[in-house]
């Protein structure tokens, strides 16, 4: 999952667009609120877990809890070991605050989710859009889910291919060569040619 | 408030202290009534220790009870922490890398319809091959 040496990974570009949208949600009445897929954590990860998970941040964001979630908690108690949240029922609370504020949900390595709970959690993102058109959602995924997503969500979704770009090279040249823990094997010549030749070869690719 | 405490327990040890209760053996020199009393008091006062702990934890629990209900749904809709898997990879992201992203047209543009109705494009979904920068950075 965490592939060391790579220049640009779909969670870097996530946390930084999480990031992001989180600075500019500051005392605007938005929710962020995101999700980071991992083959190592897949049994844990359902399509209920995963936007509960969503719905958490979401409702942690509000000043009150709303009445009717606090009133399902109560009545689940009820239940001899309690009952967990059904994935509709998360879906309606979803719908219900994504149309009262502005609402980003973003996920992280969508590939890496059980491809069951997949299909219930793009169809569960596509009933929320349905009925709050300005939710934003925000999907990484390696390319093999693309067509997945767009028939799942059918005509709202745009595209982005991610490759590293010289600038993301050189910056994550910089940051690796400053940590490099055998210092006495570079100099400023070397460094500089690393930091000319790399790119060049990239983008002569 | 602040100061008082402040003073009373750093000029006069004995400010805080509580009441001394009688011990047994002293009590056993008193006259019968006023030992059964005097007895009963250090019952109670043993009592009333057990009690104000007791009670204070009450009070604490009390007084946190609606933050406690909040925490306890939170809990309940999710036991997963997102969060906190995002600060760990703030934390080891390089800085400046994928900036290029926020650039886009495609960003600007789904950002810009989350106030209405301008974009039915909600969803952004970025793919790349992991494999690709790996490669030719190794």
């Amino acid at each position: 999952m965490e592939e060391k040496g790579q220049a640009l990974t779909s969670y870097d570009v996530s946390s930084l667009v999480i990031d992001n949208l989180c600075d500019r949600a500051r005392g605007q009445g938005t929710a962020v609120a995101c999700f980071y897929f991992d083959f190592a954590a897949q049994k844990e990860q359902s399509s209920a877990s995963m936007l509960g998970a969503v719905l958490k941040q979401v409702v942690s964001g509000l000043e009150k809890v709303p009445e009717g979630m606090a009133q399902a908690y109560e009545d689940q108690k009820k239940v001899i070991g309690g009952r967990e949240p059904q994935l509709d029922d998360i879906v309606k609370m979803l719908q219900t605050i994504a149309g009262e504020r502005p609402t980003f949900i973003c996920i992280d390595a969508l590939d890496e989710c059980v491809a069951k709970y997949r299909v219930k959690l793009l169809d569960s993102l596509n009933q929320i859009l349905q009925r709050s058109p300005g939710a934003r959602v925000f999907v990484t995924g390696r390319p093999h889910i693309q067509a997945e997503v767009e028939n799942r969500l059918s005509g709202r979704v745009m595209t982005i291919r991610i490759t590293p770009r010289r600038n993301d090279i050189i910056s994550y040249l910089h940051t690796r060569l400053d940590e490099d823990t055998r210092p006495d094997a570079m100099d400023s010549s070397l460094r500089a040619d690393i930091l000319k030749k790399i790119p060049q070869d990239i983008s002569e690719m | 408030m602040v100061q008082r405490l402040h003073w009373g327990s750093t000029k006069d040890p004995t400010f805080l202290q509580l009441p001394a209760i009688p011990s047994t053996d002293q009590l056993n020199h008193l006259p019968s009534t006023v030992f059964k009393i005097a007895k009963m008091s250090q019952h109670r006062s043993h009592d009333n220790i057990n009690s104000f702990n007791n009670n204070s934890f009450n009070t604490v629990s009390y007084n946190c009870t609606v933050t406690d209900d909040r925490a306890q749904i939170l809990t309940w809709l999710s036991p997963l922490e997102p969060r906190l898997r995002h600060k760990a990879i703030q934390e080891g992201q390089v800085k400046n890398v994928g900036e290029w992203v926020l650039e886009t047209e495609e960003f600007r543009g789904w950002y810009a319809g989350s106030g209405g109705s301008e974009s039915d494009k909600a969803v952004l979904f970025c793919y790349g091959d992991p494999g690709v920068g790996k490669t030719l950075i190794r």
